[in-house]
């Protein structure tokens, strides 16, 4: 209490001072002049105005701040609007905030408490928030595990305890190629032999333990989380498919090597897509509106293709990943953030996202709708996800650079030559790292 | 003769190549804030087409990306503030260091050198704790603390200036019964002008450019909340570069032009203060 | 003015000024009339004795406020700081209220800091008491010859006057406990606990762990590569200081004798065009730079266009279809240093303009007369008077560039990834200095205990190479010369 009375004498005298300085009140960021290109900012505004204006009575005005993905800005908004209509009875003060699903474990994690009470994040970061103690747990069991597709209720429990509320099921990736240039997309070779024709390439992110972990965990290998933190893999045995590891990385060396193949970073996948020298390319759904635009009428997508190990020809496997809502433990309104995280992962939210921002739902009706099944990009991550394996809970925080850097490694096509067998050795005993 | 005007002209054949190595980047960044899209063209230096709306929409059309006028308005506020408290700060620590003798005063000499050796953001984490017990996080007088609380450190420049002010004049305003305070607002801080301005301007800027402090303070994800650098910098995020980029350019040029100005103002106080004010150019 | 002093070693003068407070205090105690042993317990007593009404009030109320604020504040803190807490957070979510209830939990990072905070400020508060005692004491010795006792209102002149350096001092020196010297001593103690992603406030516990994260940062095992990347990073760091101090130095100095020569026409506009360069805000250059040297950025294209990528294959210096300015190590730090001489040779052009203005004419005149080529009085006559007047600058120079951030923190992140396994697995980069990698590791991997033993050994560096340069570089001190 005392150190309320202190910040707000505090913050009054400053106030004061600086509309004696600059004779405009400043230290509100609440100033609506130029946001109206965009609803968002506009409800931020006004709910932080009415903050302002109307201390909470004794009714309670709940406040609480959402943070949602730059793109998700707008349709978050007007769900948000829906929400507060659909509770009439309560005072609501809610603001969003930018945060990107990617990453919002670096930001929370910095200090849970002054984190938003509502906010979405990809599934590989629950199991650090859960360790952090951020995540509320999901009292509503029930309706979120009866609505949303088994898998993705799997990728929200640790320890068997739901901590998420599934939003989207399409944190995956699969091939997206241009159908006039690549006549055969079901393996590598055929890819880059028809990109090596025309001229064009073929990506992929090799540099990041997400994308590059395909390859293994389609040859069988697995990914274990350990007692102490660690992350325990057996990519430099033989899979239970009788596959040898080095084989893998040999298969990706020769990708990586053929001259129609472009190693792209991480994240850059969209502008790489723009630029048109592309023609096929591993990526997600988040994309598909750039590989539309590039690929035009040759618009295309499918299950990854095969890569040639020893020999043999290997369907390359994925990460099913999902994208949840979340709720901070640390919230002082945790049950309106839990009906707020909840509404906005319900079946109409779910078919709205996926009207407005084409994301694939995590919610078994709206994922059976029509127009779900006839998305090219949906129908594609649907066909991979028989390939798919869910990371989330079997990788630790030191599995991420020891797997890119790996990555990076044949990406750049093993330039010191090191023997293959040792470069997995080396990653599997530095991801193996105990977490002190 | 013509030896000597071929060196001449090698010379400045020299310099140019120079010139135009330094002024590229800069050049580049004002003619993609010119260019008529979004993102950033790799194939091209020069934009084939070229428009004002870069300006256009990173003054009038803000967005939950984009706010650059309430950036503005919010680091303005900061380095006001700042810079009136640092300048006090340092001016104030200056002249009890170069012209008073005290007790303790070598020790203090000490502690700062040594002080300045951590590296700063080590006790980030610390004062973003202590700013948040009471209450300080998110707002701007948080961030005007953080710039100028310990601006006391930076004395050296001044102090070396205040050195190089004769110690007979103070000693006559002693004479005359003036005060050790009176002395210092009426005979040291007229002479000062130029440590006063470079002193002001140095601070002023600090609160434009940094952004590793203000991204752990302004944590809200509120996008209203940031300063310029902050903003900017979070323009460049992977997903939003293909958006971004072209505003990015034209927000730097904006930023660019006010601390360009003050720099070029503060040039020749920059040299004096550096250089300890032995020189009187 | 301490002019004509022999000077004393400083550590002896300190422990010397330590004792003779202690003695002056047992003095006060044991000599000091009913009054100053009053004081004792209601530091004002003594005040009041000698008609020092307003004075004595002040000190009572100042005493009253910090045993107020120990016994309510830092004593709870300061007791749990030998374990920073025991008792762990637990939540129960009241489906009624609709609210988590949450048990009286300890929070070490708060005990830590607050902890910390009180006992600094326990131990002032004891000195200051100490020292009124003191000054107590020699009022009563003052009364007793008869001497002149200030008033309230004189000893406020006198704040203004001969203890005009309180006033100056006090408010940014306050400034300068809370923002700086409280937090550093709270992270030094960091290296000693176990603070990291296991073990993160609010939900989990920290605690000491003696020197164990020292020794994990000294050792190379089967599970902690730690060692080799330091070794690594403080090489690089050393290597980067010197690099990037002296080409911008001697970058600056060339700059500014072929802007200066007389033969230059325009002298202004050159400058104004280098000093154009430095008119952006840092971080905006870096990050266009960034994008301007990317894999696929124009410089790059630019390269192949002119047919320098191809060239540079087929010598064998690249691998790959583009120049990796900022992703194969060695060619990341030559665009490093060469992006860093861009960024700092305008500054050092601005200074060493400022200098050679000021080299006296005769010298270089004479020099000619005595036959001595230009090369000469550049060696002889131009570049001691520069170490001359720039020397502290030039240390001052290398320690900010063994903590330069910004430009490697701006091109690298995001971009550059590393090929070293062992260096990924302690989450360090070819290119990283000690201090991006402590960024790195404290804001993307919470491991503050390692950040925190990272930045002793940087201030360690730092302190050892500043001594070194002040000590046998730079002799004697300036300060009372220029009067």
């Amino acid at each position: 209490m005392k150190k309320k009375v202190l910040s707000m004498v505090l913050c009054a005298s400053m106030t004061a001072a600086m509309l004696a300085g600059c004779g405009s009140s400043s230290s509100n960021t609440t100033d609506t002049s130029d946001s109206s290109a965009s609803g968002s900012a506009d409800t931020a505004a006004d709910s932080a105005s009415n903050e302002a204006a109307s201390p909470a009575a004794s009714g309670e005005t709940v406040t609480l701040r959402v943070w949602a993905a730059e793109e998700d800005q707008t349709l978050t908004n007007e769900l948000v609007e829906k929400f507060k209509e659909a509770n009439p009875d309560q005072s609501f003060d809610i603001t969003i905030g930018v945060e990107s699903e990617a990453n919002a474990k670096d930001d929370i994690l910095v200090d849970p408490e002054a984190a938003a009470d509502v906010f979405a994040f990809a599934s590989d970061q629950i199991t650090d928030l859960v360790k952090a103690g951020v995540l509320q747990p999901v009292q509503d069991t029930d309706t979120v595990s009866s609505e949303n597709a088994a898998g993705s209720v799997e990728a929200a429990t640790v320890d068997g305890t739901l901590y998420a509320y599934p939003m989207s099921a399409d944190n995956g990736y699969f091939l997206y190629y241009d159908s006039t240039v690549v006549t055969d997309p079901s393996s590598w070779d055929a890819i880059l032999a028809d990109c090596e024709a025309a001229g064009k390439k073929a990506g992929m992110v090799f540099a990041s333990g997400w994308y590059n972990a395909g390859f293994f965990y389609g040859a069988g290998f697995t990914t274990a989380l350990n007692e102490d933190g660690g992350t325990a893999l057996d990519w430099n045995g033989t899979s239970p498919d009788g596959i040898a590891g080095v084989d893998v990385v040999q298969g990706m060396l020769d990708i990586a090597n053929n001259s129609a193949f472009l190693p792209i970073t991480d994240g850059d996948t969209a502008n790489q897509i723009a630029s048109g020298s592309l023609a096929a390319i591993v990526s997600g759904t988040w994309d598909s509106s750039a590989a539309q635009e590039a690929f035009g009428d040759g618009y295309a997508a499918t299950k990854l293709p095969t890569f040639t190990c020893a020999g043999e020809q290997v369907q390359m496997g994925s990460v099913a990943g999902y994208k949840f809502v979340g709720v901070n433990a640390n919230s002082e309104y945790v049950g309106w953030a839990m009906e707020l995280a909840l509404f906005l992962t319900n079946e109409e939210s779910q078919a709205e996202r996926f009207d407005q921002r084409e994301i694939g739902p995590s919610n078994t009706n709206v994922s059976e709708s029509a127009e779900v099944q006839e998305n090219v990009a949906l129908a594609a991550l649907s066909a991979q996800s028989a390939y798919g394996f869910v990371q989330d809970g079997t990788v630790g925080s030191g599995f991420w650079d020891p797997t890119q850097t790996f990555g990076e490694i044949i990406a750049q096509g093993n330039p010191s030559g090191t023997d293959l067998q040792e470069l997995l050795d080396n990653l599997v005993e530095s991801a193996a790292q105990p977490i002190e | 003769m013509s030896k000597k005007s071929i060196k001449v002209a090698l010379h400045h054949l020299l310099l140019a190549v120079l010139a135009i190595v330094w002024i590229t980047p800069i050049v580049w960044l004002v003619v993609t804030s010119f260019s008529g899209y979004d993102g950033m063209n790799t194939s091209r230096f020069f934009p084939e087409t070229w428009s004002l709306r870069n300006f256009y929409r990173v003054l009038f059309e803000s967005d939950t990306v984009s706010q650059f006028p309430v950036w503005f308005k919010n680091t303005f506020i900061i380095a006001v503030f700042t810079c009136l408290i640092s300048t006090s700060f340092v001016l104030m620590v200056s002249y009890a260091i170069s012209c008073m003798r005290f007790k303790g005063r070598k020790a203090l000499m000490n502690m700062a050198v040594m002080l300045q050796l951590f590296p700063g953001f080590l006790s980030m984490i610390a004062i973003y704790f202590i700013l948040k017990s009471v209450n300080l996080t998110n707002s701007h007088i948080g961030m005007i603390l953080v710039y100028s609380g310990g601006s006391g450190l930076g004395y050296l420049v001044a102090k070396g200036f205040f050195d190089t002010i004769p110690t007979s004049l103070r000693e006559a305003a002693y004479l005359e019964g003036a005060s050790e305070a009176r002395t210092f607002f009426t005979i040291v801080l007229p002479l000062s002008r130029p440590i006063i301005v470079y002193t002001v301007i140095s601070s002023f800027l600090v609160p434009w450019t940094d952004f590793v402090f203000a991204k752990i303070i302004l944590n809200s994800g509120i996008s209203t909340d940031w300063t310029v650098a902050i903003g900017l910098y979070n323009m460049l995020n992977r997903t939003l570069i293909p958006t971004y980029f072209s505003r990015f350019c034209a927000g730097g040029v904006l930023v660019g032009i006010p601390i360009g100005i003050l720099f070029v103002l503060m040039q020749k106080f920059y040299v004096e203060g550096i250089t300890g004010g032995s020189v009187k150019g | 003015m301490n002019k004509g002093k022999v000077k004393a070693n400083p550590a002896v003068e300190f422990f010397q000024a330590i004792g003779r407070f202690f003695k002056e205090f047992g003095e006060a105690v044991s000599k000091g009339d009913a009054a100053v042993k009053a004081s004792l317990l209601v530091t004002g007593a003594g005040y009041w004795r000698r008609k020092q009404i307003v004075k004595g009030i002040l000190v009572t109320l100042l005493e009253l406020g910090v045993i107020l604020y120990t016994c309510f504040i830092g004593l709870p803190y300061m007791g749990k700081l030998g374990t920073l807490g025991t008792v762990e957070r637990t939540m129960v979510y009241n489906p009624q209220t609709m609210k988590n209830e949450v048990n009286d939990y300890d929070n070490s990072l708060l005990i830590l800091l607050f902890g910390i905070i009180s006992l600094c400020f326990l131990i002032v508060a004891i000195v200051l008491w100490m020292a009124n005692m003191r000054s107590v004491y020699r009022l009563q010795l003052r009364a007793e010859q008869g001497k002149h006792i200030n008033s309230f209102k004189e000893d406020c002149s006198s704040m203004l006057n001969d203890k005009f350096h309180f006033t100056l001092l006090a408010l940014p020196v306050l400034g300068v406990i809370i923002f700086n010297i409280m937090p550093l001593i709270v992270m030094i103690c960091i290296a000693f606990t176990n603070y990291d992603t296991n073990h993160m406030p609010p939900n989990t516990l920290f605690t000491w762990t003696g020197l164990a994260n020292f020794k994990s940062l000294f050792t190379t095992s089967l599970t902690s590569t730690f060692g080799y990347t330091f070794r690594k990073v403080l090489v690089w760091t050393l290597l980067w200081a010197v690099l990037a101090t002296f080409t911008t130095y001697f970058g600056g100095i060339i700059l500014a004798l072929l802007i200066n020569s007389k033969v230059t026409k325009g002298k202004k506009i050159w400058r104004t065009i280098f000093v154009a360069s430095i008119s952006v805000p840092q971080f905006v250059t870096l990050l266009l730079l960034r994008n301007f040297f990317a894999n696929t950025g124009i410089a790059n294209t630019f390269c192949a266009n002119i047919g320098l990528t191809d060239f540079l294959r087929n010598i064998g210096l690249i691998s790959t279809s583009y120049i990796p300015f900022l992703t194969d190590p060695t060619w990341a730090k030559i665009t490093i240093v060469v992006i860093n001489i861009w960024v700092g040779v305008p500054y050092l052009m601005l200074i060493a303009t400022g200098v050679l203005i000021n080299i006296p004419e005769e010298l270089k005149e004479s020099a000619k007369i005595d036959g001595a080529n230009a090369f000469q009085i550049f060696r002889k006559i131009t570049m001691p008077y520069m170490f001359f007047i720039t020397g502290p600058y030039l240390v001052t120079q290398f320690t900010a560039n063994i903590n330069n951030f910004n430009v490697i923190y701006l091109l690298t992140q995001d971009v550059y990834t590393t090929t070293d396994q062992k260096l990924a697995a302690s989450w360090g980069k070819e290119i990283d200095l000690l201090v991006t990698w402590l960024y790195r590791l404290t804001s993307e991997q919470y491991n503050y205990k390692m950040a925190s033993v990272i930045g002793i050994c940087v201030f360690v560096v730092c302190a050892v190479i500043t001594l070194f340069a002040f000590n046998f570089l730079i002799k004697g001190d300036k300060e009372e010369t220029f009067r």
